[in-house]
Protein backbone atom coordinates (compact mmCIF):
# COMPACT_ATOMS: atom_id res chain seq x y z
CA UNK A 1 0.00 0.00 0.00
CA UNK A 2 2.97 2.60 -1.07
CA UNK A 3 0.59 5.14 -1.82
CA UNK A 4 -1.62 5.20 0.92
CA UNK A 5 1.80 5.68 3.13
CA UNK A 6 2.64 8.44 0.94
CA UNK A 7 -0.64 10.24 1.49
CA UNK A 8 -0.78 9.45 4.88
CA UNK A 9 2.51 11.13 5.42
CA UNK A 10 1.52 14.21 3.03
CA UNK A 11 -1.63 14.36 5.27
CA UNK A 12 0.28 14.78 8.67
CA UNK A 13 2.25 16.85 7.43
CA UNK A 14 -0.40 19.21 6.04
CA UNK A 15 -1.50 19.12 9.54
CA UNK A 16 1.53 20.27 11.41
CA UNK A 17 2.71 23.82 12.61
CA UNK A 18 3.82 25.18 9.31
CA UNK A 19 4.89 28.52 8.82
CA UNK A 20 2.02 30.61 8.00
CA UNK A 21 2.17 31.75 3.48
CA UNK A 22 5.04 29.04 3.27
CA UNK A 23 4.40 29.17 0.27
CA UNK A 24 5.43 32.61 0.26
CA UNK A 25 8.64 32.08 1.95
CA UNK A 26 9.83 29.06 1.50
CA UNK A 27 10.57 27.58 4.64
CA UNK A 28 9.62 23.62 4.47
CA UNK A 29 8.67 23.64 8.86
CA UNK A 30 8.91 25.76 12.16
CA UNK A 31 12.10 27.07 12.55
CA UNK A 32 13.68 25.50 15.85
CA UNK A 33 14.09 27.39 18.96
CA UNK A 34 12.18 30.64 17.15
CA UNK A 35 9.85 32.19 19.99
CA UNK A 36 7.24 33.66 18.32
CA UNK A 37 6.04 31.15 16.02
CA UNK A 38 3.32 32.61 13.46
CA UNK A 39 2.48 29.14 12.37
CA UNK A 40 -0.48 28.15 9.61
CA UNK A 41 -2.98 27.31 12.57
CA UNK A 42 -2.49 30.76 14.41
CA UNK A 43 -2.95 32.73 10.95
CA UNK A 44 -6.39 30.76 10.76
CA UNK A 45 -6.49 31.64 14.96
CA UNK A 46 -6.19 35.43 13.71
CA UNK A 47 -9.00 35.10 11.40
CA UNK A 48 -11.26 33.39 13.02
CA UNK A 49 -10.77 35.48 16.12
CA UNK A 50 -11.67 38.85 13.92
CA UNK A 51 -14.68 37.15 12.63
CA UNK A 52 -15.96 36.40 16.00
CA UNK A 53 -15.41 39.86 16.54
CA UNK A 54 -17.12 40.91 13.09
CA UNK A 55 -19.64 38.96 14.03
CA UNK A 56 -21.16 40.42 17.40
CA UNK A 57 -20.28 43.98 16.41
CA UNK A 58 -22.51 42.97 13.62
CA UNK A 59 -24.99 41.69 16.47
CA UNK A 60 -24.99 44.30 18.77
CA UNK A 61 -25.48 46.74 16.00
CA UNK A 62 -29.25 47.41 16.89
CA UNK A 63 -30.77 46.30 19.99
CA UNK A 64 -34.26 45.77 19.38
CA UNK A 65 -36.92 44.19 21.41
CA UNK A 66 -37.41 41.31 18.65
CA UNK A 67 -34.29 40.73 17.18
CA UNK A 68 -33.86 39.76 13.45
CA UNK A 69 -31.14 37.93 11.63
CA UNK A 70 -28.11 38.27 13.22
CA UNK A 71 -28.77 39.51 16.06
CA UNK A 72 -31.50 36.83 16.48
CA UNK A 73 -28.72 33.84 16.39
CA UNK A 74 -26.35 35.51 18.61
CA UNK A 75 -28.67 36.52 21.11
CA UNK A 76 -30.06 32.42 21.53
CA UNK A 77 -26.27 31.58 21.69
CA UNK A 78 -25.66 33.96 23.84
CA UNK A 79 -28.90 33.23 25.80
CA UNK A 80 -28.04 29.64 26.04
CA UNK A 81 -24.50 29.99 27.18
CA UNK A 82 -26.41 32.42 29.90
CA UNK A 83 -28.51 30.02 31.01
CA UNK A 84 -26.45 27.27 31.04
CA UNK A 85 -24.06 29.58 33.61
CA UNK A 86 -26.47 29.98 36.01
CA UNK A 87 -27.23 26.06 35.95
CA UNK A 88 -23.99 25.27 37.19
CA UNK A 89 -22.76 28.26 38.70
CA UNK A 90 -25.51 29.83 40.73
CA UNK A 91 -26.29 33.76 40.46
CA UNK A 92 -23.17 34.63 41.48
CA UNK A 93 -21.69 32.79 38.26
CA UNK A 94 -22.87 35.97 36.10
CA UNK A 95 -19.81 37.53 36.54
CA UNK A 96 -17.70 34.93 35.07
CA UNK A 97 -20.48 34.75 32.52
CA UNK A 98 -18.61 37.05 29.80
CA UNK A 99 -15.48 34.80 30.21
CA UNK A 100 -17.49 31.56 29.69
CA UNK A 101 -19.59 32.91 26.46
CA UNK A 102 -16.64 34.39 25.23
CA UNK A 103 -14.56 31.06 25.46
CA UNK A 104 -17.62 29.55 23.96
CA UNK A 105 -17.88 31.79 20.96
CA UNK A 106 -14.44 32.02 20.14
CA UNK A 107 -13.68 28.05 20.05
CA UNK A 108 -16.75 27.55 18.14
CA UNK A 109 -15.95 29.81 15.91
CA UNK A 110 -12.58 28.06 15.62
CA UNK A 111 -13.57 24.55 15.26
CA UNK A 112 -15.90 25.49 12.47
CA UNK A 113 -13.35 27.49 10.52
CA UNK A 114 -10.84 24.64 10.08
CA UNK A 115 -13.87 23.04 8.32
CA UNK A 116 -13.67 24.83 5.40
CA UNK A 117 -11.15 22.89 3.10
CA UNK A 118 -8.09 24.46 3.12
CA UNK A 119 -8.70 26.54 6.18
CA UNK A 120 -7.32 25.31 9.45
CA UNK A 121 -8.92 25.22 13.35
CA UNK A 122 -7.43 27.96 15.10
CA UNK A 123 -7.78 24.87 17.86
CA UNK A 124 -6.23 22.11 16.40
CA UNK A 125 -2.74 22.92 17.76
CA UNK A 126 -1.58 22.15 21.39
CA UNK A 127 -0.72 25.26 21.95
CA UNK A 128 -3.86 27.44 21.71
CA UNK A 129 -5.56 24.89 23.29
CA UNK A 130 -3.42 24.68 26.33
CA UNK A 131 -3.30 28.73 26.97
CA UNK A 132 -6.94 28.30 26.85
CA UNK A 133 -6.98 25.92 28.99
CA UNK A 134 -4.56 28.10 31.28
CA UNK A 135 -6.30 30.84 31.09
CA UNK A 136 -9.93 29.02 32.47
CA UNK A 137 -7.00 27.30 35.29
CA UNK A 138 -5.90 30.83 36.26
CA UNK A 139 -9.64 31.82 36.51
CA UNK A 140 -10.81 28.78 38.88
CA UNK A 141 -7.67 29.09 41.02
CA UNK A 142 -7.70 32.76 41.65
CA UNK A 143 -11.18 32.91 42.70
CA UNK A 144 -10.80 29.61 44.90
CA UNK A 145 -8.19 31.60 46.52
CA UNK A 146 -10.23 35.12 46.75
CA UNK A 147 -13.21 33.61 48.21
CA UNK A 148 -11.87 30.85 50.45
CA UNK A 149 -8.37 32.06 51.41
CA UNK A 150 -5.65 29.77 50.38
CA UNK A 151 -6.12 27.82 53.21
CA UNK A 152 -9.46 27.57 53.38
CA UNK A 153 -8.93 26.73 49.53
CA UNK A 154 -6.84 23.60 50.13
CA UNK A 155 -8.76 22.51 53.33
CA UNK A 156 -11.74 22.31 51.16
CA UNK A 157 -10.02 20.28 48.72
CA UNK A 158 -10.29 16.94 52.07
CA UNK A 159 -14.61 16.28 52.10
CA UNK A 160 -16.06 17.82 55.29
CA UNK A 161 -15.81 13.56 56.72
CA UNK A 162 -12.74 13.37 57.09
CA UNK A 163 -12.21 16.27 58.33
CA UNK A 164 -14.48 15.85 61.21
CA UNK A 165 -12.36 12.40 61.99
CA UNK A 166 -9.70 11.29 64.76
CA UNK A 167 -6.26 13.12 64.67
CA UNK A 168 -4.72 9.70 62.78
CA UNK A 169 -7.47 9.41 60.33
CA UNK A 170 -7.28 13.46 59.16
CA UNK A 171 -3.43 12.53 59.11
CA UNK A 172 -3.57 9.20 57.37
CA UNK A 173 -6.54 9.76 55.19
CA UNK A 174 -6.91 13.07 54.61
CA UNK A 175 -3.01 13.52 53.77
CA UNK A 176 -3.60 10.40 50.57
CA UNK A 177 -7.12 12.27 49.85
CA UNK A 178 -5.99 15.52 49.49
CA UNK A 179 -2.98 14.57 47.34
CA UNK A 180 -5.45 12.65 44.82
CA UNK A 181 -7.65 15.90 44.94
CA UNK A 182 -4.55 18.12 44.45
CA UNK A 183 -3.61 16.36 41.78
CA UNK A 184 -6.65 15.82 40.30
CA UNK A 185 -7.42 19.91 40.66
CA UNK A 186 -4.19 21.52 39.99
CA UNK A 187 -3.17 19.58 36.88
CA UNK A 188 -5.53 16.91 35.33
CA UNK A 189 -8.01 19.52 35.15
CA UNK A 190 -6.22 22.06 32.43
CA UNK A 191 -4.44 18.95 31.39
CA UNK A 192 -7.73 17.49 30.00
CA UNK A 193 -9.08 20.58 29.12
CA UNK A 194 -6.75 21.56 26.58
CA UNK A 195 -6.05 17.61 25.53
CA UNK A 196 -9.61 16.89 24.73
CA UNK A 197 -10.21 19.97 22.65
CA UNK A 198 -7.01 19.29 20.86
CA UNK A 199 -7.80 15.74 19.99
CA UNK A 200 -10.53 16.14 18.96
CA UNK A 201 -9.89 19.03 16.31
CA UNK A 202 -6.79 17.03 15.31
CA UNK A 203 -8.21 13.42 15.11
CA UNK A 204 -11.28 14.95 13.03
CA UNK A 205 -9.25 15.92 10.45
CA UNK A 206 -6.96 13.22 10.50
CA UNK A 207 -10.16 11.03 9.76
CA UNK A 208 -11.75 12.75 7.42
CA UNK A 209 -8.01 13.31 5.57
CA UNK A 210 -7.49 9.14 5.87
CA UNK A 211 -11.37 8.68 4.53
CA UNK A 212 -10.54 11.22 1.05
CA UNK A 213 -7.20 9.52 0.72
CA UNK A 214 -8.70 6.01 0.52
CA UNK A 215 -11.45 7.42 -2.09
CA UNK A 216 -7.76 9.39 -4.11
CA UNK A 217 -6.27 5.75 -3.96
CA UNK A 218 -8.83 3.82 -4.81
CA UNK A 219 -9.99 5.68 -7.99
CA UNK A 220 -6.47 6.45 -9.23
CA UNK A 221 -5.97 3.10 -10.62
CA UNK A 222 -9.89 2.00 -11.16
CA UNK A 223 -10.82 -1.26 -10.48
CA UNK A 224 -14.18 -2.09 -9.90
CA UNK A 225 -13.59 -3.36 -6.04
CA UNK A 226 -11.51 -0.41 -5.84
CA UNK A 227 -14.46 1.88 -7.18
CA UNK A 228 -16.89 0.30 -4.87
CA UNK A 229 -14.13 0.79 -1.68
CA UNK A 230 -13.70 4.67 -3.04
CA UNK A 231 -17.16 5.12 -2.81
CA UNK A 232 -17.93 3.62 0.00
CA UNK A 233 -15.01 5.82 1.54
CA UNK A 234 -16.66 8.92 -0.11
CA UNK A 235 -19.60 8.12 1.58
CA UNK A 236 -17.78 7.87 4.71
CA UNK A 237 -15.94 11.01 4.07
CA UNK A 238 -19.19 13.12 4.27
CA UNK A 239 -20.53 11.49 7.35
CA UNK A 240 -17.29 12.24 8.80
CA UNK A 241 -17.75 15.61 7.65
CA UNK A 242 -21.63 16.02 9.09
CA UNK A 243 -19.50 14.13 12.37
CA UNK A 244 -17.24 17.03 12.51
CA UNK A 245 -19.17 20.09 12.51
CA UNK A 246 -21.56 17.97 15.22
CA UNK A 247 -18.08 17.58 17.40
CA UNK A 248 -17.23 21.48 17.11
CA UNK A 249 -20.28 22.47 18.61
CA UNK A 250 -19.90 19.89 21.25
CA UNK A 251 -16.32 20.51 21.73
CA UNK A 252 -16.69 23.97 22.54
CA UNK A 253 -19.88 23.39 24.54
CA UNK A 254 -18.13 21.09 26.69
CA UNK A 255 -15.37 23.44 27.23
CA UNK A 256 -16.89 25.93 28.47
CA UNK A 257 -19.47 24.17 30.82
CA UNK A 258 -16.24 22.64 31.89
CA UNK A 259 -14.97 26.04 32.74
CA UNK A 260 -18.29 26.86 34.77
CA UNK A 261 -17.90 23.56 36.48
CA UNK A 262 -14.64 24.49 37.56
CA UNK A 263 -15.53 27.84 38.66
CA UNK A 264 -18.43 26.69 40.13
CA UNK A 265 -16.93 24.36 42.38
CA UNK A 266 -14.29 27.43 43.21
CA UNK A 267 -17.25 29.55 44.18
CA UNK A 268 -19.03 27.03 46.01
CA UNK A 269 -15.95 25.40 47.86
CA UNK A 270 -16.70 25.98 51.30
CA UNK A 271 -20.12 24.41 51.19
CA UNK A 272 -18.77 20.78 51.01
CA UNK B 1 16.43 -19.38 8.90
CA UNK B 2 13.00 -19.78 8.23
CA UNK B 3 12.42 -16.93 10.70
CA UNK B 4 14.89 -15.00 9.29
CA UNK B 5 13.51 -15.32 5.92
CA UNK B 6 9.95 -14.58 7.26
CA UNK B 7 10.97 -11.47 8.89
CA UNK B 8 13.50 -9.77 6.13
CA UNK B 9 10.85 -7.59 4.86
CA UNK B 10 9.44 -6.21 8.08
CA UNK B 11 10.26 -2.33 8.14
CA UNK B 12 8.25 -1.43 11.06
CA UNK B 13 9.83 -0.60 14.63
CA UNK B 14 8.67 -1.06 18.12
CA UNK B 15 7.33 2.37 17.84
CA UNK B 16 4.80 1.04 15.37
CA UNK B 17 3.75 -1.27 17.60
CA UNK B 18 3.25 0.48 20.78
CA UNK B 19 1.30 3.07 18.80
CA UNK B 20 -1.01 0.74 17.54
CA UNK B 21 -1.55 -1.16 20.97
CA UNK B 22 -1.98 2.07 22.90
CA UNK B 23 -4.51 3.62 20.90
CA UNK B 24 -6.07 -0.20 20.71
CA UNK B 25 -5.51 -0.41 24.75
CA UNK B 26 -6.83 3.14 25.52
CA UNK B 27 -10.22 2.86 23.18
CA UNK B 28 -11.58 -0.16 25.47
CA UNK B 29 -12.42 1.65 28.49
CA UNK B 30 -13.79 4.82 27.67
CA UNK B 31 -15.66 2.39 25.20
CA UNK B 32 -17.36 0.67 27.42
CA UNK B 33 -17.97 3.71 29.44
CA UNK B 34 -19.51 5.78 26.96
CA UNK B 35 -21.91 3.30 26.79
CA UNK B 36 -22.69 3.00 29.62
CA UNK B 37 -22.96 6.89 30.34
CA UNK B 38 -25.28 6.73 27.15
CA UNK B 39 -27.28 3.57 28.39
CA UNK B 40 -28.34 5.53 31.64
CA UNK B 41 -28.64 8.82 30.30
CA UNK B 42 -31.67 6.45 28.14
CA UNK B 43 -33.14 4.64 30.85
CA UNK B 44 -33.35 8.57 33.03
CA UNK B 45 -35.15 10.01 29.65
CA UNK B 46 -37.73 7.55 29.73
CA UNK B 47 -38.00 7.44 33.19
CA UNK B 48 -38.93 11.16 33.48
CA UNK B 49 -39.16 12.67 30.48
CA UNK B 50 -39.11 16.27 31.30
CA UNK B 51 -35.95 16.11 32.62
CA UNK B 52 -34.64 15.61 29.49
CA UNK B 53 -32.45 18.85 28.87
CA UNK B 54 -30.98 18.12 32.13
CA UNK B 55 -30.28 14.90 31.27
CA UNK B 56 -28.89 15.40 28.15
CA UNK B 57 -26.44 17.89 29.54
CA UNK B 58 -25.21 16.31 32.53
CA UNK B 59 -24.62 13.12 29.20
CA UNK B 60 -22.48 15.09 27.15
CA UNK B 61 -20.28 16.12 30.21
CA UNK B 62 -20.06 12.61 31.33
CA UNK B 63 -19.08 11.88 27.73
CA UNK B 64 -16.69 14.50 27.36
CA UNK B 65 -14.59 13.03 30.10
CA UNK B 66 -14.31 10.00 29.48
CA UNK B 67 -13.41 10.68 25.62
CA UNK B 68 -10.51 12.49 26.21
CA UNK B 69 -8.64 9.34 27.50
CA UNK B 70 -9.28 7.63 24.60
CA UNK B 71 -7.99 10.62 22.50
CA UNK B 72 -5.16 11.20 25.15
CA UNK B 73 -4.33 7.34 24.04
CA UNK B 74 -4.54 8.55 20.10
CA UNK B 75 -2.62 11.95 20.24
CA UNK B 76 0.21 9.44 21.80
CA UNK B 77 -0.49 7.13 18.85
CA UNK B 78 0.38 10.01 16.35
CA UNK B 79 3.24 11.54 18.66
CA UNK B 80 4.84 7.56 18.35
CA UNK B 81 4.24 7.37 15.37
CA UNK B 82 6.49 10.35 13.96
Amino acid sequence: MQGLTERVAELLHELANLPAFASLSGAEAVPAGSPWVFSNYIFWMIIAAVLTAIFFMIAARKVRLVPAGVSNIAEAGVEFVRNMCVDVMGEQGLKYFPYVATLFFFILFNNLIGLIPGFKPGTGTIGVTATLALMTWVVFVWVGFRKNGFFGYMKSLIPAGVREMGLAGRIGLGAYIFLLEFFSTFIIRPLTLAVRLFANMYAGHIIIGIFAAFVALSWSNFTVGGGLVGLVSLVMTILMYAFEVFVAFIQAYVFAILTAVYIGSSLHASEH
Amino acid sequence: MAAAQVTQGVTGSLNTIGAGLAYGLAAIGPGIGIGIVGGKALEAMARQPEMSGRIQTTMFIGIAFTEALALLGFVLALILNR
